[in-house]
Order: C-alpha cells, then sequence, then structure tokens
C-alpha cells in the first residue's frame, strides 16, 4: 500500500511538472511570431500586405514596396475616411461610384476565433421585442429556455411565465419544431442596430428563425438541403442586411442565410474550420474576403458581390514547434501537457507529443543518471526497476518525480 | 478502539472545524447579501445577462474557502501529532499502522465533506430564490474544482507535514504547488465539464499520499 501510495504521488508529480515545465520554459523562451496582415486591393487587383518585425512595410504578392500613404491609396474601402480626409478617395472604382455612404452600407466584418465555437454556452437568452417602435432595445425582463418546450423565465420574480410560454411553444410545435432545441444562435445583446431573434437548430437538426413581433411569435422554418449539419451558427448585424447570419457546416464549407428570402448561399471555399481556425468574413461595395487563419498559415479568398471567386492568396510560416527554440522543448519534453487550449474556452487535460525523437535520447540520458545515483545510494537496481522505466517514459518529468519521492523501502 | 481513534481525531479538529464551517456560512451569506444588493440596485434581468453573456461569476468569494478548510483540518490534524512526534504513540497500538493513518485521513476527509456539503446545499437553497436551474448548474460545475481543491490541499498538506526530512518537505511543496493551480484555472461558467471528472479521479488518488510520508516517518528516516 505504502509503495503505491509512492507511484500515486509520482504519477501526479509527473503531471504537475509536465504543466508547469513547459509552461515556465515558454514564458522564457517564447518569440513572438509576426503574422502578416493581407488585404485585396480592388484598385490593383492584388494583394496588399502588411508586415511588422524584421520585414516591417507594406508590399504586395510582387514584392514591391509601398509608402504608407500609397498603400492605404490601393484599400480605399478600409481606409475610406483617411482618404476622404487626404481628398483621395476616387469618384469610381470598377464602375463603381464610390460615394461614401454606400462605401460604410456595404462594410462589413466578422471575425470568428476557435475558442468563441468551443466555449460552454448559456441556456437561457433575451428575446427581444423587434418592433416596438423604438429607436433602440431595451432588454427584456424574462429570459427563454427550450428544453421540452419554450419557457420564459422571469428574472425579477424566477418564475416561469406560463401565458407567453404556451403561446411561443405552441407556434413553434405548429411550425413543426422537434423539442428540445439543440443549438439556439442569435445577438444577445441591446448594442445592435435591430433586433432579428435566433436561428434555432431542433433536435432533428431542422433550423428556425425565432423572433418577437408585437408581442407575438414569430416562426419560419428554412429550407435545408439534406443532411446538412452546422457547427456553429453566427448571427450578424450588418448594415447592408444581406445575412442573417453566417452558418459553418459539419464538413466545413460556410454559407449566409439571406434576410427575407432565407436563401442559403454557398461561399465556394473549402476547408473552412471554425473549430481550429479563425475566420474573418470582410465584405465592401464590390467584394468579400474570406480569410482562414491557421497555425502557421493564412488563406484569403476574394469573392465578388454574387460570390464568384475573383482571386485567391496564402502564405505559410514556421510555427513555433518548427521554429529553433520550438525543437529544443520538442527535445527536452516527451510530451506538454496545459489545462488551456489556445483553441478552447473548456479547461481540460491537451497534451501534445513531441514531434522529434531526441526526447527518448535525453530520457535514456536522464534514466543512465538514475540508475548511477542508484549505484551511488548502494541501492539494489532490482528494486528501482519501474522506476528507470518511469524515466525513460516520461523523461525529465519522470526523472524529477522518482527523486522528489524517494524509493526507499525499509525491510 | 476505532471509537477512541476516532474521538481523539474529533477533539482535535472540532474547535476548527466548527469555526470553519461557521465562516464558510457567513462566506455564502455574504454572497448572496451581495447579489441581493446588486440586483436591487441593477435591475435583475440586467444582472442575469451579465451573469450569463458577460461572465460575471457570483460565486468568485467562495473561490478559496474550501481550500483553506483543507488546509486548516490538515494542520489541526496532523501539526500536533509531529510535535514531538506524537504520532509514534499511535503507531504503537496493535492495529495496523496504515489502517490507522487511513482512519485519520477517511476522518478529515469526512469532516470536509460535511462542511462542503453545508455549503453547497446552503448555496444550492439560496441560489434557487434568485436564479433558475439554468444559472445554478453551471455555478456548480464550476464549484466542483474548487471544492476538489479543498480535498487535494488537505491530502498533500497531510503529506507535508507528516514528512520528517525537511529537504523532502520542501520538494512536497513545490509539488503541490504544481498541482493546486490545476483547480483554479480561469474561466467562463462550466469550463471545467470536461475535467471534473478526471480531476475527481486525481484528488482521489491523493489521498492515500500521506501513507508515503506516515511511512518515512514511522521507520525514522532521516
Amino acid at each position: 500500500m505504502v509503495k503505491i501510495s509512492r507511484y500515486v504521488l509520482v504519477f501526479v508529480a509527473i503531471i504537475g511538472f509536465a504543466i508547469v515545465l513547459p509552461k515556465l520554459y515558454w514564458i522564457a523562451f517564447a518569440q513572438p511570431i509576426k503574422k502578416p496582415f493581407i488585404q485585396y486591393s480592388a484598385v490593383d487587383h492584388d494583394f496588399m500586405i502588411m508586415r511588422t518585425g524584421e520585414d516591417k512595410g507594406f508590399t504586395n504578392t510582387k514584392g514591391e514596396t509601398f509608402t504608407r500613404e500609397e498603400y492605404e491609396a490601393k484599400l480605399p474601402f478600409m481606409y475610406t475616411r483617411q482618404l476622404l480626409m487626404n481628398q483621395n478617395l476616387p469618384d469610381s472604382l470598377n464602375g463603381v461610384e464610390m460615394d461614401p455612404h454606400q462605401i460604410s452600407k456595404y462594410k462589413s466584418n466578422f471575425n470568428l476565433k476557435p475558442e468563441d465555437v468551443n466555449t460552454p454556452r448559456p441556456s437561457l437568452y433575451p428575446l427581444f421585442e423587434s418592433q416596438s417602435g423604438r429607436a433602440t432595445l431595451e432588454m427584456p425582463e424574462d429570459f427563454f429556455r427550450i428544453n421540452w418546450r419554450m419557457e420564459f423565465i422571469d428574472a425579477a420574480t424566477n418564475q416561469i411565465n406560463e401565458e407567453k410560454s404556451r403561446m411561443f411553444s405552441a407556434v413553434l410545435y405548429n411550425r413543426g419544431f422537434k423539442f428540445p432545441a439543440t443549438s439556439i444562435n442569435g445577438i444577445p445583446t441591446n448594442l445592435k442596430s435591430c433586433d432579428e431573434g435566433y436561428l434555432i437548430v431542433d433536435s432533428a437538426d431542422q433550423l428556425f428563425h425565432v423572433k418577437m413581433i408585437k408581442g407575438k411569435p414569430f416562426v419560419r422554418k428554412v429550407d435545408l438541403p439534406e443532411g446538412l449539419k452546422f457547427k456553429t451558427i453566427q448571427c450578424v448585424d450588418d448594415a447592408d442586411k444581406l445575412y442573417y447570419a453566417y452558418l459553418f457546416s459539419e464538413d466545413n464549407h460556410l454559407y449566409g442565410l439571406t434576410q427575407w428570402d432565407y436563401l442559403l448561399e454557398r461561399f465556394p471555399v473549402d476547408d473552412v474550420n471554425p473549430d481550429l481556425y479563425e475566420i474573418r468574413i470582410w465584405g465592401n461595395l464590390l467584394n468579400y474576403d474570406v480569410q482562414v487563419l491557421g497555425e502557421g498559415f493564412t488563406r484569403s479568398h476574394i469573392f465578388d458581390r454574387d460570390l464568384n471567386p475573383v482571386n485567391e492568396y496564402a502564405e505559410s510560416w514556421p510555427v513555433q514547434s518548427e521554429r529553433k527554440e520550438g525543437q529544443i522543448a520538442a527535445a527536452l519534453f516527451p510530451a506538454q501537457l496545459s489545462m488551456t487550449d489556445e483553441n478552447s474556452e473548456y479547461i481540460n487535460f491537451y497534451c501534445k507529443a513531441s514531434g522529434s525523437y531526441y526526447w527518448i535520447a535525453v530520457s535514456l540520458f536522464l534514466a543512465l543518471v538514475q540508475f548511477m545515483i542508484i549505484r551511488k545510494r548502494n541501492e539494489k537496481p532490482s528494486n528501482q526497476i519501474l522506476d528507470l522505466v518511469i524515466v525513460c517514459i516520461t523523461g525529465i518529468y519522470g526523472f524529477l518525480a522518482v527523486n522528489f519521492f524517494p524509493n526507499k523501502f525499509f525491510k | 478502539m476505532w471509537k477512541s481513534v476516532i474521538y481523539k481525531e474529533w477533539l482535535k479538529v472540532r474547535w476548527f472545524a466548527i469555526v470553519y464551517a461557521l465562516l464558510g456560512i457567513l462566506v455564502v451569506g455574504y454572497l448572496f447579501l451581495k447579489v441581493q444588493h446588486d440586483t436591487t440596485f441593477n435591475q435583475t434581468n440586467n444582472y442575469w445577462y451579465l451573469i450569463l453573456f458577460k461572465k460575471l461569476n457570483f460565486y468568485r468569494s467562495l473561490q478559496f474557502i474550501p481550500l483553506a478548510g483543507g488546509l486548516l483540518v490538515a494542520i489541526a490534524q496532523y501539526f500536533p501529532e509531529t510535535v514531538n512526534k506524537r504520532i509514534k504513540l499511535t503507531f504503537h497500538l496493535p492495529v495496523n499502522e496504515n489502517k490507522i493513518l487511513l482512519t485519520m485521513m477517511s476522518f478529515g476527509t469526512a469532516i470536509l465533506l460535511a462542511a462542503y456539503l453545508v455549503f453547497t446545499l446552503l448555496f444550492t437553497g439560496i441560489a434557487a430564490f434568485y436564479f433558475p436551474t439554468d444559472i445554478i448548474a453551471p455555478a456548480l460545475v464550476s464549484l466542483a474544482p474548487w471544492f476538489l481543491a479543498g480535498f487535494a490541499g488537505y491530502y498533500l498538506l497531510a503529506l507535508i507535514v507528516l514528512e520528517p526530512v525537511w529537504k523532502y518537505r520542501f520538494l512536497y511543496v513545490l509539488t503541490a504547488a504544481t498541482i493546486i493551480p490545476l483547480y483554479f484555472e480561469n474561466g467562463p461558467a462550466a469550463a471545467y465539464q470536461p475535467v471534473n471528472l478526471s480531476l475527481a479521479v486525481l484528488t482521489i488518488l491523493l489521498s492515500i499520499a500521506l501513507l508515503f510520508s506516515g511511512y518515512r516517518f514511522r521507520k525514522g528516516e532521516m
């Protein structure tokens, strides 16, 4: 029993060291990775790249360099106000009038990080009044959930509003909603231009648009292609009122759900995986720019407003594990454990195995050192075999752990 | 004789346990006093909104209370045993030494469990007046690792206090310093959902840790 307690302690210590040692190593030796900032120039029909660090400057894909003023002049949709101030905004571009109001109306910025998707989601949401007749939205007194029915809970009394719950549940039921909801997606804040309610997926993977108009339920089922399931649905509040939401399917495709006619428009781009990559969708008067940013790469896909492909560009750079400090870490540590992950807000044991085999040499060397320690203490190596095996497998973590909890058992 | 052993443990920890339980109850009370105050000064729907969408942890004041209890009970229970090496008297009883240590550990665990149960029931009961289960359940998921940290802190401190050699005590403290933060990572409500079970297993494993230093103590390791 005592021996078991020692191995339990060794095991727990290995977990602790496998978390703390890599963390300390990266605090000491991590270097920032300078990622290029890529935007599409409708003036040059080329990508403009802003770099920081050693290659600091403004360039394009052909390697030409620009001053800041030249760079901004090639991106009139991004730097509209600066160009207006400098009186440099062109009158028209590609045959389209450059009216500042129109530019502003068609400008949209959407940004989604994996941690926004992989996060605990609340099960209560506020349902705003979509047509209150007021200029600003007001936070409702109650919050809804959709389990075996749609229930509104009044915050002040913490009681269910039966009448409202029955009314909304009945309409959902009559429209073919299969309770409970599996995901509720909206913009749960009153800091938006207007309210469009929620896009709700039911237990049969059907998609419904639900909102409240003058206190009454509005429920509209959205026609989906057979078998289409979504990883995440992100509602947007763009000034052009083109889409209710961007929808990311299980097979990593991107869709936009149009307002009013509920058409599901697919962006012709593959491998848009919101679980792993940061996704940016920038719209302007002429184009959509879908950017996919992963560890060590960025891809930019340009479409016209009808979603026809116009241009694309990709760039990659060495990731941390491929750089010198990453290779040293891979040799020192057989694996790196962490309770957090940059792609998730959930706490868990996240393990990254070493991408190199040098750690085996380091572990064998440490096992040899351990063997010499055992000899020096005049202990029988046969009693210490398990310790040596632990050091061989877990390297520096095991080496520290077996020495922190000495293997001295008396007869 | 087991009754006497348990009675001895009770004599050691009773005042610490009672005062700790009262303090813990006061903290839970304070927590909801603050909820009452905040919902009076903000509207309740806005307060719910902050909890649901702005990561407001209304139960944050409880964070280190379980750990404090674990450390307190460990000190109350094991520190007197190391003064003049009194625990050696216990080891001279005609019963298995590991069994005695495990009984002591189980007693401490039971005391902590009782206190934590009181806190949790009180928390859940009062919370039910203010919030629906949709807010209480994620809060309990977030509270779970803090309570587990209380047990882990108790087991690790018992290990450290019973260790006879100062050098190893220091090394155990270092090890404990790598383990305890695992229970206190920052995250939104219910972020610990995927890992709570693994942490519970880890904590249960730690419960037999004191057998190791107890063994070294009774064998007179120097």
